[in-house]
């Protein structure tokens, strides 16, 4: 293999790639969404239910709200509440009348008067509500005979809640080496069709050269995208080593894809409607980390789960070596498998 | 006009034109712009607090969890498959109810409820649900609230959330590139490929290929409003009706890229006039999403009479009474817009043949 020929055949593949417009604009315009995507979402979880109070005597139970998941602002009027509640300052807010406590201890129903802007959802205004009762009853000494006894399963997050924005991350990783599957697909079934690497392989280029070239630069074409974004966002900031070599091998992965599809397209549309597909299946995973619980164990059957797991755990759990090691190793054995069906299958095409 | 051949000129255009790069866009487009805007102004990702409960018996609990609006619940055959669930995070907590759990809990016996906790899950969640456990199990113990709840909603009673106010613009997109831009493009396509005057020297009429296209158009533009709708579940109650004023914007959209598929010449003129004339086909939603400009406004864009009907109907739960004005005028449109084709069709006819 002629390495000196094979440095021509990337340099050249770069410059066609990027001559296509379509594929040019594509690539910038959509790293530059990603970015604005991330950064337009919320960088912090609302754990808890915010709400204004107004109650010139405070019922000793409202000092224990934290407990319940509800964080409570005291207001110094009815009207400053009332102000707070329609500027969205609040979800939700409560007037505890002076007599409340009285009415409470002798045994008379206490009145609140719940105040809710247009915009709090009904199943919170419901969950106040729920809320607010429990307090009263706990308040009034009512207690249960039956008591919930809770374990936290796997890691407690509470006061370190991973933003939907994070979560978002390696779905976003996906979708951008995808997008780089598919330029790379389209510029190697052109020059298929257009039998350019007929005429390269009657040159010194052998076979081995010029899928040589065409994995490096599907490679490093996808990577350097994915690892830009990743640093842009901060998904960098932990375990960096390990989320550079997830990226490096689902880079390697999708380059493999981009042989397969472009092996069994003629030209950009024929890409597109077998990539297509390929995007939506890869992101499955990522989707499972958006909306935890939506997805299966089935999903360990689809190759980007190893990636999206990897990046997901190290990125925002700081997750070593130890912990993903394995992932790292089923996306090595997925590389293998892809590289070599693609080069095996496009090599068939081109002989 | 053959039925036959317009059902094998569909087919063709299934087969073939489903390759091309504007249906694929059709299809995936509306569909990637809804989870864009659902996850930024979010309904799909709902973080209403969701309860897994394993009953081994038979408990009014469950009935009495499962009727509050705060809580989802979903259920499990075993205790395994509850932990398994709150593992994953399918539900924030899981209680596993003991058989004979009603009869204990009202005898008075003390009883602790194992329950599992997802890590991940929201603190306000945890609260809420194990305030909801709580105030089941009073239910079902029959204690009296020792409050009542006077509850306002202040402010604008108007107020639509963002994520409602977007999907009038969703949905019109999905109808215009579905219904419009794929008939449109498949016919200037026929067009460049000369196909179009191949065909015209067969027994198939100018009318069966346009009636294939404008089919395709509508099927697409449909099935595409349908996925949006449910996506961001705004079915509404009256789907019978819904379906119909679906299918009539369908018909106007596709009717519409017959005409511009007849006029045009090449792809780039199609991409050209549809970007001039996206303002005033996109216009209505401007008026959805920033409900200060006033209502009237939107009455003089034809797509205002797609789009209010479904606006109606799936998001203010609107009957037939409401929207018999708007219908009727999207009939009209309708048959102006086939008076439009049919001299589009005779001009076609003039030039391909």
């Amino acid at each position: 293999m002629n390495w000196q020929i094979v440095r021509a055949l990337i340099a050249k593949d770069f410059k066609l790639y990027f001559r296509n417009r379509f594929f040019a604009f594509i690539t910038v315009l959509a790293l530059v969404a990603y970015i604005v995507i991330y950064f337009v979402m919320p960088q912090t979880v609302d754990e808890t239910l915010e709400m204004a109070v107004y109650a010139p005597v405070l019922p000793p139970i409202l000092e224990q709200a934290g407990s319940q998941g509800l964080e409570l602002v005291l207001m110094e009027s009815e009207e400053q509440l009332k102000e707070a509640v329609v500027g969205g300052e609040y979800l939700a807010g409560v007037v505890v009348p002076p007599d409340f406590m009285d009415k409470l201890m002798s045994g008379d129903k206490g009145q609140l008067d719940v105040y809710f802007g247009t915009d709090t959802p009904e199943e919170l205004q419901d969950s106040i509500t729920v809320l607010l009762e429990e307090m009263a009853y706990l308040q009034t000494g009512q207690m249960l005979s039956v008591r919930v006894s809770p374990e936290v399963l796997g890691r407690d997050m509470v006061g370190i809640q991973i933003p939907m924005r994070d979560r978002l991350l390696p779905m976003l990783a996906v979708i951008i080496l995808m997008m780089e599957m598919l330029g790379l697909a389209s510029l190697i079934s052109s020059e298929v069709v257009g039998r350019t690497v007929q005429a390269l392989l009657i040159t010194p280029m052998t076979i081995r050269g010029l899928f040589a070239a065409k994995l490096i630069m599907g490679t490093s074409l996808a990577f350097i995208q994915v690892l830009l974004f990743m640093a842009v966002t901060g998904g960098l900031n932990q375990q960096p080593l390990i989320i550079i070599v997830a990226l490096l091998l689902g880079a390697i992965m999708v380059t493999g894809i981009g042989f397969l599809v472009a092996s069994g397209s003629k030209e950009m549309t024929t890409v597109m409607a077998w990539g297509f597909p390929a995007l939506i299946v890869l992101s499955v995973p990522a989707f499972g980390v958006l909306a935890p619980g939506t997805v299966s164990d089935w999903v360990r059957a689809v190759p980007s789960y190893y990636l999206v797991d990897a990046v997901y755990q190290a990125a925002n759990f700081n997750a070593g070596w130890s912990d993903i090691w394995d992932n790292l190793l089923i996306l090595l054995s997925f590389d293998i498998v892809f590289v070599w069906l693609g080069i095996t299958v496009l090599g068939r095409k081109l002989r | 006009m053959s039925v036959r051949r317009v059902a094998i000129l569909l087919g063709k255009d299934f087969k073939y034109g489903s390759k091309g790069f504007i249906f694929i866009m059709a299809i995936v487009a509306p569909i990637l712009i809804s989870l864009v805007l659902n996850l930024v102004f979010g309904t799909f990702f709902s973080q209403t607090a969701k309860l897994g409960i394993n009953d081994q018996g038979n408990s009014r609990l469950v009935d009495l969890v499962s009727a509050s609006d705060s809580v989802q619940t979903r259920t499990y055959a075993s205790a395994d498959d509850l932990r398994k669930a709150v593992e994953v995070g399918a539900v924030d907590m899981g209680v596993s109810l003991p058989d004979n759990f009603d009869e204990d809990a009202l005898s008075g016996n003390s009883i602790v409820l194992p329950a599992y906790v997802w890590g991940e899950s929201l603190a306000k969640n945890r609260g809420i649900l194990l305030a909801s456990i709580n105030s089941a199990v009073r239910q079902l113990a029959g204690q009296e609230v020792p409050v009542q709840i006077e509850t306002t909603t202040l402010g604008d009673a108007q107020s639509v959330p963002w994520s409602d106010r977007l999907l009038p613009f969703v949905l019109l997109y999905a109808v215009t590139i579905g219904g419009t831009m794929v008939p449109a493009s498949l016919i200037v396509d026929e067009k460049q490929k000369r196909t179009l005057t191949a065909l015209a020297i067969t027994p198939t009429t100018l009318g069966d290929i346009l009636a294939a296209k404008g089919l395709m158009g509508v099927i697409l533009a449909l099935v595409m409003s349908i996925v949006i709708l449910l996506m961001n579940q705004a079915f509404g109650v009256q789907t019978g009706l819904l379906m119909i004023v679906l299918g009539l914007g369908a018909v106007l959209a596709a009717l519409f890229g017959l005409v511009l598929g007849a006029l045009v010449k090449d792809i780039n003129t199609l991409f050209a006039t549809i970007k001039g004339i996206g303002i005033l086909l996109y216009a209505p939603v401007f008026v959805y999403m920033f409900p200060q400009i006033p209502q009237w406004i939107g009455n003089i864009f034809p797509t205002y009479y797609i789009i209010q009907p479904v606006v109606e109907i799936s998001q203010r739960g609107g009957t037939w009474s409401d929207i018999v004005f708007e219908v009727s005028i999207l009939a009209g449109l309708i048959v102006l817009m086939l008076v439009v084709v049919a001299f589009s069709t005779r001009r076609l006819k003039q030039q391909e043949v």
